[in-house]
């Protein structure tokens, strides 16, 4: 990684206000994440984390605020940005392999009337090399464990080459072997100088796997590093005192510091 | 005999309705089931149904439309235009109240699609001096009837449809498999859909004319739907289900023909037995293959009975013994046994077994389980005398590490059971190189001190310390360990939890 691009924020989010209603998802909301970081956002339920992944990735409209990606605005910036679904929202039935699903990460560089290239089939070969996933290639990914079918989905976002990958709740509902396996992933791409953002629900994990933790419940509470994040006093006001586990962070904090 | 052949196959085709209703058949099915492979997928099968009825306002629509304005009778196109705009306006309608409403999509499709039904309905009959239009036909379909007219426009718009769909595989493919990403690239989803639906209301204007109203969301799905069980990949999936549309309209009208019925309902019929036939048979997601693999499964606790038992006679034991401890029949014991050596848990060799090692690590496993369960029986006083015994083999299945761990923490990590018997120490912490609580190694272990906390433990330990595990004492709730110079420290249990080590060697 050179230092001289890394000056560009990865994302600049500004004053970003989205309402679905009366009360507002989000609230200016401000924030610039680094490049080459692996970014938590963390926060309650329906304390507006998806609205802010949708934000990022343009799909729903703000009512005030910009959302900027390595300096260039939403519209200029798309492709330079992959997504990565929750578990839930695909239908693993699909007729749809492994390999044919990695693929459609090339799709934004075929040309319709085109087939894919070889370059494109190195690039999905790769892809699910860093995975670790080219023994299930053919595989239709409703046979897959839960581990794999979320690794089927980062190949993808690797394969769209993009520089920001975003992914919802990655780590929702694996066991605690494939959650590690997933993290390896994740830091391999992050290696590679990608930024990563990923939505997050565990506040026990989340000061071991993240660079940097973005604590939201409507407005942005704090973003920094773990230990500036977590902190009693902050966790409580977000959490409303529905939060009795983590008396123990504060220690497990300071000997991660 | 030949002649009853020729007369079954052969004649029929020298027919020209026959011949017609053969082409123009195909051609819609190959159509409707290539477009019905996405309006599965997309779970779309009963808007499909819905565009399929408010069509005939639409038709009744471009009728009336060029006889009023230039007293043409039947104008194929304009009835074609008229039902595409009918079907666009259902499905915009269908969207506006979903929308602005609670009413979820389903109940919406329900609506509107019967109201722009009905609407069409009473505009025949209102108009009947006007129209031509025989209802029943419009409804049943008449595929042994089908007019020139109805083969070009059969023909023109599966043209138009099979184009589009092979240009834009691609775009429909990601949009049906995952919406989000096709909108995250740029791709414009809203229009694809509306691509889509207009593909749905083309094909089954086309098909209307020979199959109905009715029976048309059937040709729509069900050889898709039949595609659906046999395929891994869209591509083929549509391939198959264009050759299963086929198949139905070839099979249905020799049927019709043989029975002297309905040529759209035997299609249908076809249609829907050839489903039949490939969910019982087909090789992955059919019902046969579903129960054999139900039949080959192995039955969880009669492998785990044979792993515990065999290990208690100490690895290697004679068959007929086994089976004579094990409540199982003869066949479901050889099949169990059979399963369990092609996944390298035993060898059998002269009527004699022997456990691998993946045999009896697993057999401490559920060993380890089931004395724990029974420690906890005991401990918390829920059964007692052979009663511990019996409901520990009913929990030794419940034996994931998390739950173990937890009894076995709960219980003070202990070495006995109950009986007397030794706990088997857990594999999956202690093995050599591995990292653990100094509370799980038992005696003879070495291990390498990695992490301890700061304050309370004996000054003698620090990080990078090397011990080994001495006797359990003060009934097994004081862990004796040894330092290199001979010396012992005495932990408590939360001491010797909260110590971790690296195990340097497991042999005691």
């Amino acid at each position: 990684m050179t230092t001289e691009p890394a000056k560009i924020p990865a994302i600049e989010v500004e004053n970003l206000t989205v309402s679905f209603g009366p009360r507002p998802a989000l609230l200016n909301v401000s924030v610039t994440i680094d490049q080459g970081l692996l970014v938590g956002i963390i926060g309650p339920n329906g304390a507006g984390k998806s609205t802010l992944v949708k934000a990022i990735l343009g799909f729903v409209k703000p009512d005030l605020g910009t959302v900027r990606l390595l300096g260039s605005s939403l519209d200029d910036a798309k492709g330079r940005l992959a997504y990565v679904p929750q578990r839930g929202a695909v239908d693993w039935d699909y007729p749809i392999t492994v390999y044919e699903v990695a693929m459609m990460g090339r799709y934004p560089n075929i040309a319709w009337w085109k087939d894919p290239g070889r370059q494109d089939h190195e690039i999905v070969n790769q892809a699910l090399e860093m995975v670790r996933m080219s023994d299930f290639k053919n595989r239709q990914i409703g046979g897959l464990s839960g581990g794999q079918q979320q690794r089927v989905f980062m190949a993808r976002a690797l394969a769209q080459g993009s520089d920001i990958l975003l992914l919802d709740e990655p780590f929702a509902g694996v066991d605690a072997a494939t959650e590690r396996a997933i993290l390896d992933v994740l830091e391999r791409a992050r290696a590679t100088g990608r930024t990563l953002v990923v939505v997050h629900h565990d506040l026990a994990t989340a000061a071991e796997y993240f660079d940097r933790l973005m604590l939201i419940k409507q407005r942005l509470f704090a973003y920094g590093t773990p230990r500036q994040v977590l902190n009693q006093d902050l966790l409580s006001e977000v959490y409303e005192g529905k939060l009795k586990v983590f008396s123990g962070m504060g220690k497990a904090e300071e000997c991660h510091a | 005999m030949p002649d009853i052949i020729y007369s079954a196959f052969a004649a029929p085709l020298r027919e020209t309705f026959f011949q017609k209703a053969l082409i123009g058949g195909s051609i819609a099915a190959i159509v409707c089931s290539v477009v019905g492979c996405l309006v599965i997928l997309r779970r779309m099968a009963f808007l499909g149904d819905a565009l399929s009825h408010a069509m005939i306002a639409g038709v009744a629509g471009g009728y009336l439309f060029m006889k009023i304005l230039f007293n043409t009778e039947a104008h194929a196109p304009a009835m074609l235009i008229g039902s595409l705009i009918a079907a666009l306006v259902t499905v915009a309608s269908i969207g506006f109240v979903s929308r602005v409403s609670r009413v979820k999509d389903d109940t919406a499709i329900g609506i509107m699609y019967t109201g722009v039904f009905a609407g069409g309905v009473v505009l025949v009959s209102v108009f009947r001096g006007y129209i031509h239009i025989d209802l029943m036909h419009f409804i049943m379909g008449d595929v042994l009837g089908v007019a020139d007219s109805d083969l070009w426009v059969a023909a023109i718009s599966a043209g138009i449809v099979l184009s589009i769909i092979i240009l834009f595989f691609r775009q429909f493919q990601l949009t049906s498999f995952d919406p989000v990403m096709a909108a995250s690239i740029g791709l414009p989803v809203a229009l694809i859909d509306y691509a889509l639906t207009t593909c749905v209301s083309l094909v089954v204007v086309s098909a209307v004319s020979m199959v109905g109203v009715i029976l048309v969301v059937g040709l729509l799905i069900t050889p898709a739907a039949s595609a659906y069980l046999l395929s891994d990949r869209l591509d083929r999936m549509m391939i198959l289900a264009a050759i299963f549309g086929v198949t139905s309209v070839i099979g249905g009208l020799y049927l019709s023909m043989w029975l002297d019925s309905s040529g759209g309902g035997a299609i249908m019929l076809f249609c829907s037995l050839q489903f039949i036939v490939i969910l019982v048979i087909a090789p992955n997601y059919g019902m046969l293959a579903r129960w054999m693999r139900l039949r080959n499964s192995l039955p969880q606790q009669l492998v785990e009975d044979v792993l515990v038992e065999s290990s208690r006679f100490g690895k290697t034991v004679d068959l007929n013994q086994l089976q004579r401890k094990i409540s199982h029949s003869k066949a479901a014991f050889t099949k169990a046994l059979k399963g369990m050596s092609r996944n390298g848990l035993l060898e059998i060799n002269d009527n004699k077994l022997t456990l691998t090692e993946a045999g009896s690590v697993e057999a401490n496993r559920i060993l380890r389980a089931h004395r724990l369960w029974e420690a906890y029986i005991s401990h918390v006083g829920a059964a007692s005398g052979s009663e511990v015994h019996h409901r520990a083999h009913e929990l030794e299945h419940v034996n994931d590490v998390e739950s173990v761990d937890y009894l076995d923490d709960l219980l003070g990590h202990p070495i006995y059971d109950p009986h007397g018997a030794v706990i088997p120490a857990s594999d999956s912490h202690c093995s050599t190189g591995g990292e653990c609580s100094l509370s799980y190694l038992r005696e003879g272990m070495s291990a390498e001190i990695i992490d301890l906390p700061a304050e309370g433990s004996d000054s003698r330990l620090n990080k990078g310390t090397k011990v080994t595990i001495g006797p359990r004492r003060e009934n097994q709730t004081e862990w004796i360990i040894f330092l290199q110079d001979g010396s012992k420290v005495a932990l408590d249990h939360e001491t010797a939890d909260a110590v971790k080590v690296r195990i340097t060697s497991i042999s005691s």
